[in-house]
């Protein structure tokens, strides 16, 4: 707000103390993948890219490489997102706009789905996958995730149809399109930025998933870079918190980069969030 | 009435209908169903078998079952049958073998030494001691520790045993030594009892009762700064306080573990002035509380935040300017024009958050896991604990999925609430093109 | 095409928004549908283009029954009233779009186009977005889009609604040329009466779903059947005295002028209640019927004052009256009605 009546200073000295330790971390997840400071000091003394070693050695016998892990957990996150923009990108349309039996049901059911923990799911899941073989690997996994994402899905993208002026339609329809056509040249494309958006939203929210690969794919050729983070980290015994933030940095670059990249479109979408 | 668009319209459907159906309602019915079985890793999730252990006769004995008839199921009984016959044929000659049938054929002896004793007396007995031993072990029938696949095996078994069971005794044991799982609601009359069940209750309600009103009440607070600040600090800011929210939960909480742990920052700042190293995350239940609460505070503060900024924006500029010509202070501005504004978004977070709070453990299990102790064990977690991540190895499925259960359940009602609150009818607007 | 409505019925869930409507539309007409706000005049348009189903009646193109056809089926041109443009594509490809979806050859798609530019005269603004035309130009591409499959019948739902003043006018003078080249039959949504006379052959009176006059303008402004229609038409407006009958005279309530009534009107019985409607034009200082009252308001409009005054019983009436005549506010006047003019009402507002 741009009056001049109330100066900002306090209020940025103020912000600027409570965001002190997010900073602090911040600030470390990076500086100390790259240095290295003496035991029982926090300021770095010297350089090192010791730290991201995991790039380019060969890993250890018993270590996995961080490379196929990095490719699966991509794999999980294109897959879901692509299918989640798909299958939203029709369900939220017919849910906005088309007359069809049971519609208010479904809407309702939709809006039930949400109050459904994970934890519900991927019980049952759990031993379905145990019981066809499919156990450690990512089918599960990313079966699983589109399904919990669906929801959220088609609701935003109703959401996105919602605001697309009947008019237009109307429009089309008195100028002999089909209601499939209609929706195919003349609806898709004031949708898109809102398809743009979830699609970078559920890629990023499966790329950063944990519980369910911890539970159905958690070693094995089916990892992915939060498990395997994860499991760095239980491993060690003295924890070597340069390595994992190595390790994380690398696991988060993409995200913060897909972050800054469509920050304004993203806000659109996680104000009405899918976490806590 | 047919219309095009109601083949249009459940065809597009027709993707989201059946992932759901199939990976969605499919999986949450199924775990409704196992919550009211037994399953877990001992039983499996196939059928099972019938098998009669020590512990499942311990089992018996607490629940009352006839002592007499105990001790003869958990002690072997020497039959001399067919099998143990020929086994004996063919190890130590027929001729001993056809006297032992001849003269004590279908006999039972209740114990070895009654057994060598006929032994003893017959014609061809073995030599030495130890082939007397080894010749009686041929006879030796229990069906401790051992599988029948099927029931009627498992009756048979006990009736080479020579036992005479009431058809009601006979049923009990076949039910305790079954294997697999079966329906039961014990699950529901354990949580009733379990202590413990209080205890991650009251966990949940501090976790969610804490961690909301800092949600809230700090979502406020920088929605509300920020926006008294120029652009490019506000968006400083805002990204600062919104990258926990996107940052994968598995890097977020590691931040946390190097910023507590005793490695980390606090213990190396304070060092400094020669206090000694500890984990400031898991020393004092009080501790962890707080590391939780901050940590999933700072994830969903991000929300309000939005949220709030938006509906800030939303008032019309002249209302703040006006109340600005009136002489009001910042605080006074924020007191009564803004805040007024905001009740909705804030009854729309408080309700949503409540309920993804409630089932959310994600950050607990990576930072505390429950600890120390079971300090910090929420429900939901508590749930997926029991079903899928038990350290003792044996993954009570059936209890997992009844705690579970119970989360969905407050989940439905809870969203059947929001619908009329929330204004239903106004998201299901009929269609305006009517064909 | 001729068009007709035979008693057409909406209902939207339990709400029945139109019942039982006639309507018939001669072939080249231009009819105004004309209304205040909510009294069911796009539900009527979406009703003869498709967008809406008919829970009741029949609607026929010329001898054809078209009520069950979809809007696709029914060749019907139509400008909505934010003219519904489609924001990704440019103007040239907004008017081809029509064509493109019967699969017209690229040269026949290319010639029409460009034709009908000619007519609406955008010709060049044919590579611009819809973002990047101003109301007037947006209007005239929503126009050409609408006709250039050559339709049977062009509807408009408040073309002009969102143009400013200047524009108002310019286009509708346009659109009416267009009209009047194509021969077309169309119907004309709107609130605005002067729209409404200005450009069509006929006018429809809808209030609260029911039609309640079909004329042409003129006889629609001199001869109104009921109050409401003689409310709506004219600017400014008509005012009302009311007033008892005695002795097949009308005496205004609370005075002691009587009006005499002509003709038709003295048929009413004595002792009941009437409306007269005088309009400003009818009021003034050279007709013969007096009246005094006080002058309580002046709106200069140019060309011509307006007055209101107040007469002693507390009705007000207008009159209008060219400006050079010098009035002050609160001055005692004494101006005469024309009596020929005067529109009598009986209790329920129908015309005597
Ligand atoms: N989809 C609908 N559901 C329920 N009622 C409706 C719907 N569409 C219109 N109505 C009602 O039908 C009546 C007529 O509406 P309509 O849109 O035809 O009015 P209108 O004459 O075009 O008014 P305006 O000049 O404001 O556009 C109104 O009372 C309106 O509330
Ligand atoms: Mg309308």
């Amino acid at each position: 707000m741009k009056s001049r009546n109330f100066s900002s200073l306090p209020i940025i000295i103020l912000l600027a103390l409570v965001s002190l330790p997010l900073v602090t971390m911040y600030v470390f997840l990076f500086v100390d993948t790259i240095s290295d400071a003496p035991a029982g000091s926090l300021i770095p003394t010297s350089f090192t890219l010791e730290h991201w070693r995991f790039l380019w050695e060969e890993p250890k016998v018993g270590e996995t490489s961080i490379w196929p892990v990095t490719l699966n957990t991509f794999i999980f996150a294109a897959t879901t997102s692509s299918i989640v923009m798909t299958v939203s990108l029709m369900a939220g349309y017919a849910l906005s706009r088309l007359n069809m039996p049971f519609r208010r049901f479904m809407l309702a059911g939709l809006i039930t789905l949400h109050a459904f923990p994970t934890i519900t799911l991927i019980i049952a899941i759990f031993l379905i996958l145990q019981l066809l073989g499919l156990y450690n690997t990512l089918l599960g996994v990313i079966i699983v995730k589109t399904a919990l994402e669906l929801p959220f899905g088609i609701w935003i993208m109703k959401g996105f149809y919602d605001t697309v002026p009947w008019e237009i339609e109307m429009a089309g329809v008195q100028d002999g399109a089909s209601r499939f056509t209609v929706w195919w040249k003349l609806v898709l494309p004031q949708v898109q930025p809102g398809l743009v958006a979830l699609g970078v939203f559920s890629f990023l929210s499966a790329w950063s998933e944990f519980i369910l690969p911890q539970v159905l794919s958690p070693s094995g050729s089916g990892q992915v870079l939060s498990t395997y983070l994860n499991s760095l980290i239980l491993d060690d015994t003295r924890p070597d918190f340069n390595m994992f933030k190595s390790v994380g940095l690398f696991y988060a670059m993409p995200v913060i980069f897909i972050y800054l990249t469509f920050q304004k479109k993203l806000m659109n979408i996680y104000g009405g969030g899918s976490k806590g | 009435m047919k219309k095009p668009s109601h083949l249009l319209g459940l065809g597009f459907m027709l993707p989201a209908l059946i992932v759901v159906v199939l990976f969605f309602l499919l999986p949450v019915f199924m775990t409704a169903g196992i919550a009211f079985t037994n399953m877990s890793t001992d039983t499996g999730i196939t059928g099972g078998a019938y098998e009669l252990t020590p512990n499942t006769i311990h089992n018996l004995r607490t629940q009352g079952v006839d002592n007499n008839l105990l001790a003869q199921l958990e002690t072997d009984v020497y039959r001399i049958d067919e099998p143990g016959l020929a086994a004996l044929a063919t190890d130590m000659g027929d001729k001993l073998a056809k006297e032992l049938g001849d003269t004590h054929g279908g006999v039972t002896f209740q114990s070895r030494r009654e057994l060598e004793r006929a032994i003893k007396k017959l014609k061809n007995k073995p030599r030495s001691t130890r082939k007397l031993k080894k010749a009686a072990a041929f006879f030796k029938r229990s069906i401790l520790n051992q599988r029948f696949e099927t029931e009627s095996e498992f009756v048979s078994a006990t009736r080479n045993l020579g036992l005479d069971l009431a058809p009601e005794h006979q049923e009990v044991l076949s039910k305790a030594s079954y294997t697999g799982w079966t329906w039961t609601t014990e699950n529901f009359s354990l949580m009733t009892k379990l202590p413990s069940t209080l205890r991650i209750a009251g966990n949940t309600v501090i976790y969610v009762f804490f961690t909301l009103t800092f949600n809230v009440s700090f979502g406020l607070f920088l929605a509300i700064t920020t926006f008294y600040l120029p652009g490019k600090a506000a968006a400083t800011f805002r990204t600062i306080w919104f990258l926990p929210r996107i940052l994968p939960p598995v890097i977020y909480v590691l931040m946390w573990k190097w910023l507590t742990w005793d490695t980390g920052f606090i213990s190396t700042f304070f060092g400094q002035f020669g206090v000694p190293a500890k984990n400031w995350m898991l020393d004092t239940n009080f501790h962890a509380w707080v590391v939780i609460i901050l940590i999933n505070g700072f994830v969903g503060a991000s929300m309000g935040m939005i949220l709030f900024s938006s509906a800030i924006r939303a008032i019309p500029a002249p209302m703040l300017y006006a109340s600005e010509v009136d002489g009001a202070t910042r605080w006074q501005q924020v007191r009564y024009i803004i805040l007024p504004q905001l009740r909705w978004p804030i009854l729309f977070i408080t309700s949503y958050q409540t309920l993804s709070l409630l089932t959310s453990f994600e950050y607990i299990f990576l930072a505390t896991d429950g600890g120390p102790g079971k300090a910090t064990e929420v429900w939901a977690l508590s749930a997926f604990h029991q079903a899928l991540a038990n350290y003792g190895g044996n993954l009570q499925y059936g209890y997992g999925a009844a705690l579970a259960l119970v989360l969905v359940i407050i989940g439905i009602i809870a969203s059947v609430g929001y619908l009329r609150v929330f204004n239903f009818k106004e998201l299901v607007a009929r269609p305006r093109i009517e064909q | 095409m001729r068009i007709l409505l035979d008693s057409f019925t909406k209902t939207f869930g339990d709400v029945t928004v139109i019942k039982d409507m006639n309507l018939d539309i001669k072939s080249g007409e231009m009819l105004a549908l004309l209304g205040p706000s909510g009294c069911g005049k796009s539900t009527t348009l979406f009703a003869i283009c498709g967008i809406h189903g008919m829970d009741g009646g029949r609607l026929l193109f010329g001898d054809k029954d078209v009520t069950s056809l979809p809007s696709q089926k029914r060749n019907v041109g139509v400008v909505f009233q934010n003219y519904a443009l489609y924001p990704h594509m440019n103007v040239w490809e907004n008017i081809a779009f029509p064509l493109k979806i019967q699969k017209r050859s690229k040269a026949v798609i290319e010639k029409e186009v460009q034709a009908m530019a000619e007519l609406v005269q955008i010709e060049e603004l044919l590579d611009r977005k819809p973002v990047q035309l101003s109301g007037g130009q947006q209007q005239r591409v929503a126009l050409a889009r609408a006709l250039v499959r050559k339709p049977d019948i062009l509807l408009l739902d408040e073309p002009l609604a969102n143009l400013d003043a200047k524009l108002r006018l310019e286009m509708r003078s346009e659109i009416r040329r267009i009209q009047q080249q194509t021969g077309i039959t169309a119907v004309l949504v709107t609130h605005d009466q002067v729209e409404a006379m200005s450009m069509c052959d006929r006018i429809a009176i809808m209030n609260g779903g029911k039609i309640v006059q079909l004329s042409a303008p003129e006889e629609m402004y001199r001869n109104p059947s009921s109050d409401f229609v003689a409310g709506f038409l004219g600017n400014p407006p008509i005012a009302f005295l009311e007033g008892v009958i005695k002795d097949s005279h009308c005496h205004l309530h609370g005075g002691e002028t009587r009006v005499a009534l002509n003709g038709h009107a003295q048929k009413v019985s004595d002792g009941q209640k009437i409306k007269l409607g005088i309009r400003p034009e009818f009021f003034r200082p050279e007709f013969d019927l007096k009246v005094k009252g006080k002058i309580s308001f002046i709106e200069a409009h140019g060309r011509e004052n307006l007055y209101d005054v107040v007469l002693d019983n507390g009705d007000i009436l207008r009159s209008i009256q060219n400006h050079d005549a010098q009035y002050q506010l609160g001055q005692e006047v004494t101006w005469g009605i024309c009596q020929d003019n005067i529109l009598a009402f009986d209790g329920e507002g129908e015309r005597l």
